[in-house]
């Protein structure tokens, strides 16, 4: 199967390259046309450095990596870069497969799933932690009733902020900071456990960590779904670049009859490095990314949708729009109207004038609206 | 404790009530209990005496010791204050902002001071982040994010909003202090709540004056949940983490799990007690040493972050707690 791997500007492409360049049954090209752009500093894991690094084929250009017609392609650009990349790739026939969040606006989101829809691809979102054999038990035991009724969710995605890719810090490329960053993989686990949809969010955020970025750097989003759940989403980048551990992700889930707690990444050994201090929590737990990518290739292989598609994408990410629209207005925000139909987000504020985030374009914009 | 024990008078039998006594025998307190039921019982456990009318209790006593339901606080601290009377009162102070200051002036008109009753800042990990907090070890606070979880309190009372405030203002008051003696002020709060009855889950967004972030989870469980608290506190310089379940000193594995032990709170042992400690820290200040760790001023601040997520769980918006001051 032939896979073209669109830019190395997110920090998950090299691991899904290395995965990838391991397996026999997959030949692997990549393009990273964009690497001039970004800072010096980045420039090492970049282009033909990074590709040689990796031990892959580089071309020029994505037009030629296209021109290759691969089976599926990976989408690793800069969030505001998605959408052009995707609707390339559907209109030359590959499957995708794009990171998350998958646009920096629903409005962008909608286009892409409308471009593969009529193209006949697949548009698969990456969120690996769904792919985790406990959150598979997790989700089997709560689908079959054994906690009740949920009432709510305490989540938590923490880590490091990505300070080796600064275009995360650059609202322009990536439309947001810890909220865009960290809010849609709890909003995706949540929506694998029950099929009501969010419809309100209230998120308070700061910048007193790493003062220095223009974007939030800290948050909490509460969101309410239609039927009364509750959840709560810690998307900080709270730890600091000497923590033990990139990062991690917790799920607490309150049923009527019970609870449980998820923890993807605490399957970790402890590290002491006696000579600098150091405290390093490896990893040995399962591989999600490689899950992951098993299903994207099985449905090219099989001919069938991926699991989580671009509708979970759009949905997860309008529970982001809707934060940002709570962050600008200091009060809680409906949830951005279903895919199809509406082509104004649906907050209503009592106020004539609406001060509203605006992703794309970093700054505040006013908007008076009609009541 | 010194050679001349203080006299303590304890209103209530009930649970808290129960620590309590258990804490003044600990710290060579004289003890005498009024209460309408359970007296007799909880006197034998710890040796104490019994005494059967309010003006008796509060005559014999050196402080008084208010450990009965939110609701009857009122007349046991008015009573004890008009007497002259130090006094002890369990959190949180009233039912309602009015109700809690009118104690709190009552104390200070008759000269005397108004202890209350918030342990976790005397929990050795809570008054460790704190201190670290304070040094400038992580610092400046960022976010905090707080949980706390027991089995729901079997005593009928609880069940019954008007009279308890519920999860919300009963237990999650504890981490609503804690959120302020760390980060500062709350100017904002936003809070819903799950669940009539048990299991009974809430969820607190506190933005500080400071611009930090808290969130507090708390949860009233089914009969067999475990105690658990937790923190997760993060600043400029560092951060700080405990949860209480893996911290154990002692675990155990036995096929009589029915009943596990220490469900409604943790389990610790008699010579670190924070309930000892909270109530040592109250007789220093009163015998002329420093003021208390708590103040009833960080009482009522407390509340009224409380009465701020209840205002807002019932109006769907998030509230300042200084709209509370009605």
């Amino acid at each position: 199967m032939r896979i073209g791997l669109m830019s190395f500007a997110h920090v998950h492409a090299a691991g899904y390259a290395s995965l990838l360049q391991a397996r026999p049954d997959v030949q692997l090209v990549v393009a990273d046309p964009d690497a001039a752009d970004a800072p010096a500093d980045e420039a090492a894991t970049r282009g033909a450095a990074q590709a040689d690094r990796l031990g892959i084929q580089l071309v020029a250009d994505y037009e030629e990596l296209l021109d290759w017609q691969p089976h599926g392609v990976i989408v690793c650009a800069e969030t505001s870069r998605h959408r052009v990349l995707v609707e390339q790739a559907a209109a030359t026939g590959a499957h995708v497969l794009c990171e998350k969040p998958l646009a920096a606006t629903t409005s962008d989101a909608r286009a892409m799933i409308e471009a593969c829809d009529a193209a006949g691809v697949n548009l698969m979102t990456a969120y690996p932690v769904r792919f985790h054999p406990a959150f598979r038990l997790l989700r089997r035991e709560v689908r079959s009733g054994r906690l009740g009724r949920l009432r709510s969710v305490t989540g938590a995605n923490n880590g490091r902020i990505p300070s080796d890719r600064r275009w995360f810090l650059d609202s322009a490329l990536a439309g947001g900071g810890a909220v865009m960053d960290h809010t849609v993989h709890l909003a995706d686990l949540i929506g694998e456990l029950v099929d009501a949809a969010p419809v309100e969010v209230y998120a308070q955020a700061n910048r007193i960590l790493h003062e220095a970025a223009d974007v939030e750097t800290a948050a909490n989003v509460f969101v309410t779904y239609e039927d009364g759940l509750i959840a709560t989403i810690d998307s900080s980048w709270d730890e600091p670049a000497t923590y033990p551990t990139w990062g991690g992700l917790t799920m607490a889930v309150h049923g009527s009859d019970g609870s449980a707690t998820f923890d993807a990444f605490n399957q970790t050994i402890s590290l002491h490095d006696a000579s600098s201090g150091r405290l390093a929590w490896p990893g040995c737990g399962p591989d999600l990314d490689a899950l992951m990518l098993d299903e994207f290739l099985g449905s090219i292989r099989e001919n069938r949708p991926p699991q989580p598609s671009g509708s979970i994408g759009f949905r997860t990410l309008s529970v982001v729009e809707a934060a940002y629209t709570s962050l600008a207005t200091g009060q809680p925000a409906a949830v951005p109207g279903r895919q199809a139909k509406t082509s104004e987000p649906s907050h209503v504020s009592a106020d004539a004038c609406v001060l509203e985030y605006c992703p794309t374009h970093g700054g505040r914009a006013s908007r008076t609206k009609g009541v | 404790m010194s050679e001349d024990a203080v006299r303590v008078g304890v209103v209530g039998a009930g649970f808290i009530a129960s620590l309590h006594v258990a804490a003044w025998s600990a710290l060579g307190a004289q003890v005498h209990i009024f209460s309408a039921n359970g007296a007799s019982e909880l006197a034998q456990r710890y040796g104490a005496r019994t005494v059967t009318s309010l003006d008796v209790c509060v005559d014999q006593a050196d402080i008084v010791d208010v450990c009965t339901p939110t609701s009857t606080h009122d007349e046991f601290v008015l009573a004890a204050a008009a007497a002259g009377r130090h006094v002890v009162c369990e959190k949180p102070l009233a039912r309602d902002h009015r109700r809690a200051a009118r104690l709190i002036s009552a104390c200070g008109a008759a000269g005397v001071q108004l202890f209350p009753a918030h342990v976790v800042r005397y929990f050795p990990e809570y008054e460790a982040a704190h201190r670290m907090v304070g040094d400038g070890t992580i610092g400046e606070v960022a976010t905090m994010r707080l949980t706390r979880t027991t089995a729901m309190p079997t005593a009928p009372w609880f069940s019954d909003w008007e009279l308890s405030g519920g999860l919300v203002i009963d237990q999650m008051i504890h981490d609503f202090d804690f959120a302020r003696w760390v980060a500062g002020d709350v100017v904002q709060v936003f809070a819903k709540t799950r669940g009539d009855s048990a299991p009974i889950t809430a969820h607190a967004l506190l933005q500080h004056e400071s611009g930090a972030i808290t969130q507090v989870t708390g949860g009233w469980g089914l009969p067999h949940t475990a105690f658990q608290t937790t923190y997760k506190i993060r600043g400029t310089l560092g951060g700080l983490d405990h949860d209480s379940a893996i911290c154990l000193p002692l675990r155990w594995d036995h096929a009589d799990t029915a009943s596990p032990p220490g469900g409604l709170l943790p389990d610790f042992d008699s010579v670190n007690s924070p309930y000892q400690r909270e109530l040592s820290d109250f007789v220093q200040s009163i015998r002329g040493g420093a003021p208390p760790r708590v103040s009833a001023a960080d009482s009522l601040a407390a509340l009224d972050i409380a009465l701020a997520a209840e205002a807002s769980c019932r109006q769907g918006r998030p509230v300042d707690p200084r709209e509370m001051h009605q």
